[in-house]
């Protein structure tokens, strides 16, 4: 492997040597600082017309405060931004926009119950006299939606689309803005490998116009195909900006973690001589999964591989009696039927969502009424809840799963995302479980948690726990798990171990097409 | 006494059916709907004289629906129309709304009754008889006994809602007061509701130290008022006015209550005045037509038997 | 983000709890010195034993009420409810079914408490089983406990008949403990018992759970259904309690008892600092609020300087500033 060394100091070659393109947007010693607290430290970045530049980094180094600072969200405290060299400063969005530089939110900012054109016209809507003109506002919508490749009727209400098409026509709306530089946030955080790839070529179209792409992303092999130049942000500073092509995704994540990250999941020694402590016989979850069988050994962690939308979350949900399902469950040998979520906890099966934020922790309440909160028989005396357990428990907590936070009365809302995760682990583990069902574990979680929550699973298996990981990162399955079941349409298409546990193996079952390697990897 | 109301539509119902069908008249009756107790007394009153009437009348039909607001009291008003009427005696929730609804009715033919609630054009356009309670006099009268009876009273008023009865009774109180040497420390509003008038009278007593008479306007208040009152352990107010007629109070003013000597009348009973003169005036052929203001009388321990219902709600 | 952190880890942690607890009693404060001004018979212990003494029917119900907000729910049915239950108790004095009239006035008491927890559970049950919004549900079952009400009293009133009963009745409202009013001590054991039962107990946790996000605490194992149907039930107990004080009041009731007291309720809530949207419950909070609304309307008729056709937009305008001054304050932290 070649070293590439970080640094501010041996960032690439000169900025114009860039294939000869213009610079449309660059910034010079540009900080930003909330209160006394600066979190950007004079970033010196160059954008050339016609290129793709990634901004990499960990949650938290920057690179959306970067972003919003370019596209007017924010005023800067100090440094120049400047547009064909000549220094600008926003008051506002309008302004950036004025200039040419439109940003692509994360999230979907769409009003569900209009309709696609209106959506895209909305606050610059067309008028003919005192009525909107829906008829060429349609027109106009079903042209900027097809530049980018996509059949949407402009008709039909938003909430009607998926989220890729809802991402597309929110692209489209700010591609009506006339526009020089594009800023990415994020756009393929909640994808399928399939709109991943359509969406990435929607942003070479728009490079190929000879527009500068600013794109910001966690999936470093995305970035690896798709940038032209890559930027590298750690804690506010720049730490190098090099040509794409230079830069292999081993060497980002060391460069975003400021150390080698090679060794990222644990060494186990497997066993497979454990018994079978969850039993799974043709389980259907209507609409979901149909009549699906897999089996659970003890001390094992099980991967659940499978596209977006496979079932794998219905599964487990339903399993639980989170959603309605049927079919046989046998624990420990004994057939079991969970109608609501405390039986299967009762049992010892606890269950961590995906979704974090909406589903496992009560982001205002403190860190001592999460943590307790699915446990809270085991705190209460005499009526009371008891509030000194309470508060051991969370020291306890804090020291076991290395929950780093200001102070132990902040609301879980104002953790970060990885040590929320270790939060709802460690709330879930208060339970005493003997099985854990962990889904999208590492979701949003910067490398170093990352790290660290494998490193959790792989002690919980060796103390004993049974472990299942749904995850949609391959990697991640294959470094973490003993066994690795797929899951394609809600039905299990089969199941791969030691040797077959690579991507290829995992695709081909996932797709149940042979030789698609090539979207699947766009899914990272 | 519900066999007896059964023989009585039976028998209304046959002669309906039977030789006087070609004169047979149907007055229909649009009232509020029971929501307090002075309303409660309307619709107790309209279906006791609606009963009377066909009993006495063989080819007479009655027909009494109840309204919560001026809207639904609107359709009322047309499905009666539809039903075909040859009278109609109103005493609206809101007149000025309802005003077109019963001119349509009118200009059908329909003989029109309009009881004490009457629209800014009560003229013969919109009704041939009004028959009404007489406001300005219901505070006059209670003005002029506590005049009569503690010419240098200390007086606090507890008021109904601020809407245009409530103003005239108010005008008539004060100008029976006028150039006499009571007192009117304070009026403030009660809601025409039992707890709103508790509470104002609590705060009254906290503030005045000396009371001597309260006029509370309406006998549903007077009941929080009495008891405010005996709460404090006051015993410098004299006596209490009220007002309208309810039995309660009609039957504490016949036992000399020394508290509630007298009542004033704004009675309920006066949709059965109204419902009587329509039918006089069909059956009878006497002339009705024109305005008929009923005294708002003082009752007092002589009288009170005259005016007291123990079967009405109110 | 990180500065935010520092001051809540050192001394700034303290004070920010406290003045998001303390704003309602620092705005009961200032309304006692406006009081003050307005009166010179407003701060005698006479018409504070009698403002407090008023509040203690909306107070009472606005404990239920805090728990069924707190949960994300909403009850609206309350004002028709203390109608429905009074007149209930009531006819069942009436009907003097048992001779002895303490044993009577017990088992009174005794039905008044199971008519509101079954109204209650009626709510609970039908916004929670049925999946309908609680607005909706209540606003129903307001419209049928009224129209029951109206309906059982002919549109008239309802009135305890026997004065003997009366008689022994009356101290539940007008009585004294130890000079003060057996309404005023109704009032703190209800807030205690709900204070304990919402802060202390793992019930309280559930609910503020429950209504912080749904979904995290069917995920954490928690019946939401059942969690919220018992805030009903509460409710229930709770404006049973209150009627328990109402009916020694005037001994009767009329079409227009508890009217608009579920609007009086909720403000009681959230001018205590009780979120409408829930996840957030502050018992004493309601207490306050409570207070705030009783003593406005008695400032407002000891003062000489408003006319009386004003109280009411003045009343409206003193509940909005005092949540503007709350909120700001809250904000400037």
């Amino acid at each position: 492997m070649k070293r590439i060394s970080g640094g501010a100091g041996e960032s690439m070659r000169d900025d114009t040597e860039r294939g000869g393109k213009a610079i449309i947007l660059e910034t010079a010693g540009l900080t930003k600082s909330f209160g006394p607290i600066e979190v950007l430290h004079g970033i010196d970045l160059t954008v050339c017309t016609g290129e793709i530049h990634a901004v990499i980094g960990e949650n938290g180094a920057g690179k959306s405060t970067l972003m919003r600072l370019l596209a007017g969200n924010l005023k800067p405290s100090g440094g120049d931004i400047r547009i064909d060299g000549q220094s600008v400063s926003f008051a506002n969005p309008t302004e950036a926009e004025a200039r040419g530089i439109v940003l692509v939110h994360q999230e979907i900012l769409l009003a569900p119950d209009l309709t696609v054109a209106q959506n895209i016209f909305l606050g610059r809507e067309i008028n003919r006299g005192l009525a909107v003109n829906d008829r060429v506002m349609n027109a106009e919508a079903l042209k900027a939606v097809g530049e980018l490749g996509a059949d949407i009727d402009p008709e039909t209400p938003v909430s009607r689309l998926s989220i890729a098409k809802r991402q597309l026509v929110q692209i489209a709306r700010v591609l009506l803005t006339p526009h020089r530089v594009v800023i990415f946030d994020e756009p393929t955080a909640s994808l399928t490998p399939v709109e991943t790839d359509a969406l990435l070529k929607v942003m070479r179209a728009i490079r190929d116009r000879g527009v500068a792409v600013l794109f910001i992303s966690h999936r470093l092999n995305e970035v690896k195909e798709i940038a032209d130049t890559v930027t590298v942000l750690r804690d506010g500073h720049k730490v190098a900006t090099h040509a794409a092509g230079e830069l292999e995704p081993s060497d980002m994540a060391r460069l975003m973690v400021g150390r080698d990250v090679s060794k990222l999941y644990p060494d186990r020694k497997q066993d497979d001589n454990g018994e079978a402590v969850l039993e799974i016989e043709g389980f259907t979850v209507p609409g979901y999964a149909k009549d699906a069988s897999f089996r659970l050994r003890k001390g094992e962690i099980l991967g659940f591989a499978g596209l977006v939308g496979a079932g794998r979350t219905e599964l487990m949900e339903g399993i639980l009696g989170l959603r309605p399902g049927r079919g046989t469950v046998r624990l420990k040998g004994e057939a079991v039927h969970f109608n609501a979520p405390i039986a299967a906890l009762k049992a010892g099966i606890v269950y961590l969502s995906e979704d974090r934020k909406g589903k496992g922790l009560l982001l205002s309440k403190d860190l001592r009424t999460n943590l307790t909160l699915a446990a809270l028989d085991r705190f209460t005396k005499a009526l009371m809840v008891d509030r000194n357990a309470e508060d051991k428990a969370l020291d306890a907590a804090i020291r076991d799963f290395d929950i780093r936070t200001g102070s132990k009365e902040l609301a879980a809302g104002e953790l970060s995302g990885g040590n929320q995760q270790k939060l709802l682990l460690a709330k879930m583990m208060l339970l005493d479980p003997e099985i854990v069902i962990i889904d999208e574990p590492t979701r949003g979680i910067d490398i170093g948690n990352k790290e660290q929550i494998y490193k959790f699973i792989a002690e919980l298996s060796k103390a004993g726990h049974s472990i299942i990981v749904i995850s949609s990162e391959m990697p991640e399955l294959i470094g973490l798990c003993d066994r690795i079941v797929v899951m394609r349409s809600g039905e299990i298409a089969g199941e791969v171990t030691g040797e077959g546990m690579n991507e290829n193996e995992i695709v081909v079952l996932a797709t149940g097409v042979a030789g698609n390697r090539h979207e699947m990897a766009g899914a990272r | 006494m519900k066999n007896l109301v059964m023989g009585a539509t039976l028998l209304a119902a046959t002669s309906l059916a039977g030789v006087t069908q070609a004169q047979a008249l149907t007055v229909g009756v649009s009232i509020p709907a029971a929501d307090h107790g002075w309303t409660a007394g309307i619709v107790y009153h309209a279906e006791r004289v609606a009963e009377k009437l066909m009993e006495e009348y063989d080819d007479l039909n009655v027909i009494v629906k109840t309204s919560p607001d001026p809207a639904s009291q609107a359709n009322a008003v047309q499905d009666l129309a539809v039903q075909g009427i040859d009278a109609l005696v109103i005493l609206p929730t809101d007149p000025d709304p309802l005003v077109n609804a019963i001119m349509q009715v009118k200009m059908e033919g329909t003989f029109v009754t309009l009881v004490d609630r009457a629209p800014s054009n009560n003229d013969n356009s919109v009704r041939d008889l009004y028959v009404a309670g007489n406001n300005p006099a219901l505070g006059a009268v209670a003005g002029e006994y506590i005049a009569e009876t503690t010419p240098d009273a200390k007086v606090v008023v507890i008021r109904g809602l601020p809407i245009p009865i409530d103003q005239q009774r108010q005008d008539g109180f004060d100008a029976a007061l006028e150039g006499t040497n009571v007192d009117v420390m304070e009026k403030q509003f009660g809601n025409w509701n039992r707890d709103d008038a508790f509470r104002v009278t609590q705060d009254f007593l906290t503030k005045y130290p000396q009371i001597d008479v309260i006029w509370a306007q309406d006998d549903d208040m007077v009941v929080g008022v009495l008891q405010a009152i005996q709460q404090a352990g006051r015993d410098d107010i004299q006596y209490v006015i009220g007002g309208a007629g309810s039995k309660d109070m009609i039957k504490k003013v016949m036992d000399g209550d020394p508290m509630i000597p007298v009542d004033v009348l704004y009675p309920p009973a006066m949709i059965g005045t109204a419902m009587e003169l329509t039918v006089a005036g069909m059956m009878d052929q006497v002339p009705v037509a024109g305005s008929y203001i009923l005294d708002a009388t003082l009752v007092t321990p002589e009288n009170a038997e005259n005016y007291y219902f123990p079967d009405s709600p109110y | 983000m990180s500065d935010s952190v520092k001051s809540e880890a050192g001394s700034g942690f303290l004070k920010n709890i406290d003045l998001r607890v303390m704003a309602p009693f620092l705005a009961l404060a200032l309304l006692l010195v406006l009081g003050t001004f307005s009166n010179p018979n407003f701060l005698t212990v006479n018409n504070l034993m009698n403002v407090a003494t008023r509040s203690a029917f909306i107070a009472i119900i606005a404990v239920g009420a805090t728990f069924v907000i707190s949960a994300g729910g909403l009850d609206l049915s309350v004002g028709a409810m203390v109608a429905f239950v009074a007149s209930l108790m009531i006819m069942f004095i009436n009907a003097a079914a048992i001779a002895n009239p303490y044993l009577l006035l017990v088992a009174a008491m005794i039905l008044a408490i199971l008519i509101g927890m079954a109204c209650g559970l009626l709510n609970g049950v039908i916004t929670t089983v049925g999946r309908i919004e609680p607005f909706i549900v209540t606003l129903g079952t307001m419209g049928i406990y009224r129209g029951l009400t109206t309906w059982l009293s002919q549109g008239g009133a309802i009135t305890v008949r026997d004065f003997e009963v009366q008689q022994i009745y009356r101290p539940a409202y007008f009585g004294t403990v130890l000079g003060v009013p057996v309404p005023v001590i109704a009032i703190i054991a209800t807030a205690l018992i709900g204070a304990f039962v919402l802060y202390r107990t793992r019930y309280g946790r559930h609910v503020i759970a429950v209504g912080s996000n749904e979904e995290v605490a069917r995920y954490s194992g928690i019946s939401v259904r059942n969690v919220r149907i018992i805030t009903y039930l509460i409710q229930g107990l709770c404006v049973a309690v209150a009627v328990l004080f109402y009916v020694p009041r005037l001994g009767s009731t009329s079409a227009t008892t508890g009217m608009l007291w579920e609007l009086q309720a909720i403000t009681a809530v959230v001018v205590g600092g009780t979120a409408l949207r829930g996840g957030v419950g502050r018992i004493w909070g309601t207490i306050c609020g409570a207070f705030i609304l009783e003593i406005v309307g008695n400032i407002m008729l000891l003062s000489n300087f408003i006319s009386e056709y004003l109280i009411a937009a003045i009343q409206g305008a003193i509940i909005i500033i005092a949540m503007l001054v709350q909120r700001s304050l809250l904000r400037r932290q």
